[in-house]
C-alpha cells in the first residue's frame, strides 16, 4: 500500500463525506434519519470488524458498549445536565472502561467460549440495567427533553463516521493491524515471535468498543427517548457481524460495504414485510457463513474481480 | 479453587438477604427455604435434561448449537398447539412432538450442519445463530410476541404442612428423570448409543471401523432436538413463555455445560440441579429476586469459564 494508494483513497472518503453532507439540506427528516442510522451501523460494523474481523475473537454480544454508551450519554444530559456533545464524548471514555473490565476475564477464552461469554456479558449487563432502577431508572427508561435535533446528530454521526473509518483504515494498515491478524491465525505463534497478545487483544477490544457507545449516545440523544430492551437489542448485535460478514470481515471496505447494502435491503424489507424481513435475515447469515465465509470482498478476489490490495 | 467460588455464589444470596433482611431463620422460613430448594432441584432436572442434549452435540461433533433454547421454546409451542388445537394432554402429546422433534434435528444435521462438522469452528456457531433467529420470527409471525401458558395440573402436593411442591414441577421432574434415564440407557446399551460415544471419541476411528459417522451426527442431532423440545413440553406446563424465551434457555443449558463439563452427561445433570438450585435462592433472598435470576447462568458460566475452564468433570484437554 503506497502512499498514494492512500491519498487515493483518503480523496475516496472525501468524496463520500461531501455527497451525504448533501443530504440534510435536500431531503426529508426521514430520509435524514434513514442515513444517519445507515452511518451508525457503518461504525458499529466497522468497530465490531476490529475485534472479531482483524483480531478473530467474534463477539456475539457487541451491542453492550452500544447500550452503555447510550446509558452514560442519557444519564449525563437529563440527570446531570451536561451539553450533549460532552456526554457523547465521554460515554466513549465509559465505554473504553467497560471494555477493559469486561475484556479482561472475557479475553482470556477463545473462539466459540468468547462468542458466548460476551452473549451473556450483554445479556447480564441488559438485566442489570432494567433492575438497577436509581441509576438507570429502570425499565421505564430515560426519556429526554423534546427537541428537533436531527441536523446537529446527523453531522455528529457523519464526524464519528469519517473517524470511524480512518481508525479502521490504520488498523487495516498499520503493525498493530498485521498484529492483530497474527493473533487471528495463530496466537501462541504470535505471541513466541513476540507480539504481546493480552495488551493487543485489549487494545483491539477497547478500540470496537469506543465507537459503538459514541455512536450509541448520539442515536439516544437523536431518538429521545431510550429503554432497556431496546438498547441492549440483541439485534443490534446480529446487524454489526451480519453486515460486516457480508461484506467481507478483516476488510475496511467491507462492513462499510455491507452496511450500505443491506441496511438499505432492510429498510425496504421492513416497511413491505414487518416479520418476514427477520426470518429473512436469519436464513441469510445460514448462507453467508456457509457460501461466502469472506463476504463479498473475498467472493470477488478469489474470482479476480478485484486486486488485492485495492479492495482493503 | 472452583469449590471455593461455588461456596461464595451460593453463599452471596444468604449473605444479601439478611443484608436486606429477608432472612428470619425462624420455622416458616426454614420451611420455605426447604421448599425453595426443593423446588430448584426438580426444576434442575428439566434444565439438565435439554443441557443433556447441547452437551451431546458438543461431545460428538464439537459444535455448539446456538439454536438449542429456540428448540426448547418450540417445544413448547408444540405442546401449547397440541393442548389448545387438538386438546391433548402436553405430556401425551409427547409420543408425537419427540419425533417431530427428532426429524427437525435430523434434517438440520442433513442440510446445514453436516457440511461444516470438524470445519473452523465458529462457522457452525453462526449457522446455528442464524437458525434460532428465523425460528424466533418464524414462530413470531404465526403466535405474536404474546406471553402463553398452559394450565395444567395448577395445584400442588402438600408434604408436611408447611413444604410444598407443585403438581406440573413434580410430573415435569419425573418426566425429565424417565427420560434422562432412558437416553443414558440408550448410550450405554443399544448399538447406536455405543456408536454415537464412539464417535464422539473419535471420530476418524469409529469412521476408520466401519461406523457411519454422519449419520451418527444426525441421529445424535435429532435425539438433541428431542430433549429440546421435551424441555419445552415440561417447560410449558409450568411457566409461560414467548418467542424471545428462548435466547435464556440456550444460555441457561450453556452455562450447565460450563459448569458440569463439557461433553460430559452426568455432569451435565448436576450442573443443571446445581443452577436451579442457584436461580431459586436468587429469587428467594433477594429483593426484586425474581427479575435477577437471570443473572445467576451469566455470572455461573463466565467465573466458571475463568476459574476452571473443563468444569466440574469435564476431561483435561479440549
Amino acid at each position: 500500500m503506497s502512499t498514494r494508494d492512500n491519498w487515493r483513497n483518503l480523496g475516496f472518503l472525501a468524496g463520500w463525506v461531501v455527497l451525504l453532507l448533501f443530504v440534510p439540506p435536500t431531503f426529508s427528516i426521514y430520509i435524514r434519519s434513514f442515513f444517519m442510522f445507515l452511518m451508525m451501523y457503518v461504525i458499529l460494523s466497522l468497530s465490531w470488524n476490529i475485534i472479531s474481523g482483524y483480531t478473530g475473537y467474534i463477539s456475539f454480544g457487541h451491542v453492550v458498549f452500544y447500550g452503555i454508551g447510550t446509558y452514560a450519554t442519557a444519564i449525563l444530559v437529563v440527570d446531570y445536565g451536561w451539553h450533549w456533545i460532552m456526554a457523547v464524548a465521554a460515554s466513549g471514555l465509559v465505554g473504553a472502561i467497560f471494555a477493559i473490565l469486561i475484556g479482561y476475564p472475557v479475553l482470556r477464552l477463545k473462539g466459540p467460549y468468547f462468542a458466548i461469554a460476551m452473549l451473556g456479558a450483554a445479556e447480564g449487563t441488559r438485566v442489570i440495567a432494567i433492575n438497577w432502577v436509581s441509576l438507570t431508572h429502570g425499565a421505564d427508561g430515560i426519556a429526554y427533553p423534546n427537541i428537533e435535533n436531527s441536523f446537529e446528530t446527523y453531522i455528529a454521526m457523519l464526524v464519528l463516521m469519517v473517524i470511524a473509518v480512518i481508525v479502521a483504515y490504520w488498523v487495516g494498515h498499520s503493525r498493530f493491524g498485521i498484529r492483530l491478524n497474527a493473533i487471528r491465525e495463530d496466537e501462541i505463534a504470535a505471541e513466541s515471535l513476540g507480539v504481546n497478545t493480552t495488551f493487543y487483544k485489549m487494545a483491539a477490544l477497547v478500540l470496537s468498543a469506543i465507537f459503538p457507545a459514541m455512536a450509541g449516545g448520539i442515536q439516544g440523544y437523536k431518538t429521545l427517548y431510550i429503554e432497556p430492551e431496546s438498547e441492549f437489542f440483541i439485534l443490534i448485535t446480529i446487524y454489526m457481524k451480519l453486515f460486516a460478514m457480508f461484506g467481507g470481515k478483516g476488510t475496511v471496505i467491507g462492513p462499510v460495504l455491507g452496511a450500505f447494502i443491506l441496511y438499505s435491503v432492510q429498510e425496504y424489507t421492513w416497511i413491505r414485510f414487518p416479520t418476514a424481513h427477520l426470518i429473512t435475515f436469519g436464513i441469510f447469515i445460514i448462507l453467508v457463513a456457509r457460501f461466502m465465509p469472506r463476504g463479498l470482498i473475498g467472493f470477488a478476489v478469489d474470482r479476480g474481480w478485484a486486486r488485492k490490495g485495492m479492495v482493503h | 479453587m472452583l469449590a471455593g467460588f461455588l461456596v461464595i455464589a451460593y453463599s452471596l444470596p444468604f449473605a444479601i438477604g439478611i443484608y436486606t433482611e429477608n432472612v428470619f431463620f425462624d420455622r416458616q422460613w426454614l420451611a420455605d427455604l426447604a421448599t425453595v430448594v426443593l423446588n430448584g432441584v426438580m426444576q434442575g432436572g428439566v434444565y439438565a435434561m435439554f443441557a443433556v442434549g447441547l452437551t451431546m452435540i458438543f461431545g460428538v461433533m464439537r459444535i455448539i448449537n446456538v439454536a438449542h433454547g429456540e428448540m426448547v421454546m418450540l417445544g413448547a409451542y408444540l405442546s401449547w398447539m397440541s393442548f389448545f388445537w387438538l386438546g391433548f394432554d402436553p405430556l401425551l402429546a409427547m409420543v408425537f412432538t419427540l419425533p417431530i422433534a427428532f426429524g427437525l434435528g435430523w434434517m438440520i444435521q442433513k442440510f446445514l450442519l453436516n457440511a461444516v462438522v470438524g470445519g473452523p469452528e465458529l462457522t457452525p456457531l453462526l449457522m446455528t445463530f442464524g437458525l434460532g433467529l428465523a425460528m424466533i420470527y418464524a414462530v413470531e409471525a404465526v403466535f405474536t410476541t404474546d406471553f402463553k401458558s398452559i394450565p395444567y395440573a395448577p395445584d400442588s402436593f402438600q408434604l408436611t404442612e408447611t413444604i410444598v411442591v407443585g403438581k406440573s414441577r413434580l410430573i415435569s421432574f419425573v418426566m425429565a428423570l424417565v427420560i434422562s434415564v432412558g437416553v443414558f440407557m440408550f448410550l450405554k446399551k443399544h448399538r447406536i448409543g455405543k456408536a454415537i460415544r464412539a464417535t464422539s471419541q473419535n471420530a476418524d476411528v469409529a469412521m476408520v471401523c466401519g461406523i457411519n459417522i454422519y449419520g451418527i451426527y444426525m441421529v445424535t442431532s435429532g435425539i438433541s432436538a428431542a430433549l429440546a423440545v421435551a424441555g419445552g413440553v415440561l417447560v410449558s406446563i409450568q411457566f409461560g413463555f414467548n418467542p424471545e424465551t428462548g435466547i435464556i434457555y440456550t444460555l441457561q443449558a450453556f452455562a450447565i455445560i460450563v459448569l458440569g463439563g463439557r461433553g460430559h452427561y452426568i455432569g451435565a445433570m448436576i450442573g443443571g440441579v446445581m443452577l436451579a438450585v442457584m436461580e431459586s435462592l436468587i429469587s428467594f433472598m433477594l429483593p426484586n429476586g425474581t427479575a435477577l435470576v437471570e443473572i445467576a447462568a451469566y455470572g455461573l458460566m463466565i467465573f466458571v469459564l475463568l476459574i476452571r475452564p473443563r468444569g466440574l468433570m469435564g476431561p483435561k484437554t479440549d
